[in-house]
């Protein structure tokens, strides 16, 4: 049995091909039953997010399930092979695994480190798992690439510190505020980001979110967007005493917030204001940043942090890499020690009717003996070819890569004439002359 | 007998270091079982010495300090249970570890003056150790929110931010920390005042006695102490001094109570000299 992978992503295809090969926009699970229809592709799952669509498969013959999975892809999506096929890549076995671990590791993603991909990794295993498509070796592959992408998360911090400007404010906000809960916001100005800032906020459970523009109709729209309320401009530094978070956002040639202004409001207060200001030119004066509960960001600042927190996953990819080589080499060893299961198991078989031959040809002389003492020869006979068989079976699933691997079961094959036909305890029982002759 | 905590303590300091440089969980979780385990066995040490001299063994200095540490411990095990969070154990051990050694190396003989045998004396030392560990909490709560301030403030976010809780939970948990240091203070203060009344009737002709005033510097330090944790209070709730304010005033406490707990003690006082 060999893994056999076979898919586009964001390196192969560009975005309408990904488009078109696109599952997650559909029942993914019906698509993995339909795939599993094809004889060679029995075993299978299918990872599809905007990044990627791939088809993973556990497969005795890879060519011919290459041929199936582009027939699959083609008539699933109604498209001709020849438009997809120069962007498809594939990959067999150690390689496959390889790329899985990556992607659950978020190595492969486009934002490196980004948490999501894991989360979708599992999804796409169960929804296969969930219509019986998967076998032994995916569920071990799969199984496998999920404890990879926990280990990398626990263990390197490639997937900490915000990588967008949005996500880098939030980050922020819970560093100053911890929970979110309750927390009153202030949007200033109606824009992408700050509508975007104003979202993730809300997700994270951030209070009542008040909305101001110079034209009431976009605070309206704003308001309705994020799930806020819109309030008159004049009210603005009202509402701002009271709130936590303010994000500024207009297209001011001069500073609406100025230090006078926002003390006249925040005397003795006790709690802190984070101002993020994502207006250029800036609608914040620096000099409020000097107020001692406010805590100022503007759009550089944030696109700083974002620039380091990149800066520090870079240096995290190398120890990600590392972990996730090291499980490859494991999940690897794992699978030879599969391949020699097969050895292992007409090994045992050989012995076994070896003895069970010897046996029944002493069935003559052991008559004499009570049914006890024949159950206590049997069992010993049994302990025997335990004990002879449990070395070289160790051996055999421990083997360090696979040409010895096909070069010790070659051996043992032979040496045993494991795949003769006509092996001697086939014939007869071993007789005096078969000592003779040893 | 003190040598067991130490050792412990100070295994639990470097698994905090480990935590606390490279971010393992491993090494966080064994930190804590190490601190737990330091506790157990001071615990014990404390235990055995109380059954040896047969009252609570803090008649003399150094046996107070060691079971100061012990509650400080415990305060902090409880904080970090309570939050989960263990950025600040690497703060906090190293103040421990510290103290720690002045049991080791300066024992001290546990012998107590007949004047000290009353039940007040053991409210009003036990409630001061309590009150100065929950200090000795707060000042390192306010020392990480003044680091983590500085560089969300600065937009420099670097080591501290990356490692520690909130600034939010920190100010809360400092707040917690001062308000029932405060209690304890107030507390351990008045009780230490009517009892030395009431044993100054008794025993008229002692001099640790004679010497207990205001001029003497462990009573004066004790109440500088009170000053500023009751200023940091009031500050708090009318001047609207949270934040660093607030986390710098409960720093500044906490090295007038070490100042007045080691050298002040050892050195300078002569109404707290029970030998």
């Amino acid at each position: 049995m060999h893994l056999f992978l076979l898919g586009v992503s964001h390196r192969t295809a560009p975005v309408d091909v990904r488009e078109r090969l696109d599952f997650s926009s559909r029942n993914v699970g019906d698509a993995v039953e339909a795939l599993a229809t094809r004889p060679s592709a029995a075993e299978s799952v299918v990872l599809s997010t905007c990044n990627r669509s791939e088809i993973y498969v556990a497969s005795g013959d890879p060519q011919r399930a290459k041929a199936e999975i582009v027939e699959f892809l083609a008539d699933y999506h109604r498209l001709p092979a020849d438009a997809f096929t120069p962007h498809l890549f594939s990959l067999d076995d150690a390689a496959v695994a390889q790329h899985l671990f990556r992607v659950a590791a978020g190595l492969e993603s486009l934002i490196v480190g980004e948490p999501q991909i894991l989360g979708q990794v599992k999804e796409a295993f169960q929804a296969a798992s969930e219509r019986r498509c998967t076998g032994p070796l995916l569920t071990k592959l799969f199984t496998w690439s999920f404890n990879v992408g926990k280990r990398v998360r626990s263990e390197t911090s490639l997937g900490e510190g915000a990588v967008s400007v949005s996500f880098a404010a939030v980050a922020l906000a819970r560093k100053i505020f911890g929970r979110l809960a309750g927390r009153r916001v202030l949007v200033i100005g109606a824009g992408d980001i700050s509508t975007l800032t104003a979202q993730h906020l809300r997700s994270h459970g951030a209070g009542q979110i008040s909305i101001t523009s110079r034209t009431p109709a976009h605070a309206e729209t704003l308001a309705a967007d994020v799930g806020g309320h819109a309030v008159p401009w004049d009210a603005m530094l009202t509402v701002l005493a009271s709130a936590d978070i303010v994000i500024t956002a207009t297209g001011s040639q001069r500073p609406i917030l100025t230090r006078a202004g926002i003390e006249s409001v925040t005397h003795r207060r006790t709690e802190p204001l984070f101002i993020i200001d994502l207006a250029v030119p800036r609608d914040v004066d620096a000099a409020v940043g000097d107020i001692e509960q406010v805590f100022l960001y503007n759009i550089d600042d944030l696109q700083g942090v974002v620039a380091e927190n990149m800066s520090r996953r870079g240096a995290e990819i190398a120890r990600a890499e590392a972990i996730v080589a090291e499980e490859v080499s494991r999940f690897a060893a794992w699978q030879r020690s599969r391949g020699a299961i097969p050895t292992v198991v007409a090994l045992r078989q050989r012995f076994d009717a070896i003895r069970r031959a010897e046996l029944q040809r002493l069935d003559g002389k052991l008559a004499g003996l009570g049914p006890e003492a024949r159950a206590r020869v049997d069992e010993v006979t049994k302990l025997l070819v335990e004990k002879l068989l449990l070395d070289p079976t160790e051996q055999l699933k421990a083997l360090p890569d696979e040409e010895t691997q096909i070069a010790y079961t070659e051996a043992v094959n032979r040496l045993f004439r494991l795949r003769d036909e006509d092996a001697p305890e086939a014939r007869s029982p071993i007789t005096p002359a078969d000592r003779r002759r040893s | 007998m003190n040598l067991l905590p130490l050792l412990l303590y100070g295994a639990a300091g470097a698994a905090y270091a480990i935590h606390f440089g490279r971010r393992e969980p491993a090494a966080g979780r064994a930190a804590t079982l190490l601190l737990l385990l330091a506790a157990l066995v001071h615990t014990f040490v404390i235990g055995m010495q109380t059954m040896e001299v047969r009252h609570v063994p803090f008649a003399n200095p150094s046996r107070m300090v060691s079971t100061f540490v012990w509650l400080l411990a415990l305060s902090y095990l409880y904080v970090e249970v309570t939050t989960e969070e263990r950025g600040m154990g690497v703060f906090i051990t190293p103040i421990m570890i510290g103290l720690q050694l002045i049991p080791v190396f300066n024992p001290g003989v546990e012998n107590m003056d007949p004047v000290l045998d009353s039940p007040w004396f053991w409210v009003h030392v036990s409630s001061l150790l309590f009150a100065y560990a929950s200090f000795g909490l707060a000042g390192v709560l306010g020392l990480t929110y003044v680091l983590q301030f500085t560089e969300i403030k600065k937009k420099h976010l670097g080591y501290f931010y990356t490692r520690l809780p909130s600034l939010q939970v920190l100010d809360v948990m400092n707040w917690r920390a001062v308000t029932v240091g405060w209690a304890f203070l107030t507390l351990g203060v008045a009780v230490g005042f009517v009892w030395t009344m009431q044993a100054r009737a008794t025993a008229p002709e002692s001099p640790n006695l004679q010497a207990m005033s205001l001029d003497d510097p462990k009573v004066f330090m004790a109440l500088v102490t009170w000053a500023v944790y009751s200023f940091a209070i009031v500050a708090r709730r009318t001047l609207g001094w949270s934040g660093r304010r607030a986390a710098w005033l409960s720093a500044l406490g906490f090295a007038i109570v070490l100042l007045n707990f080691v050298p002040v003690s050892y050195f300078v006082t002569t109404s707290h000299t029970f030998q």
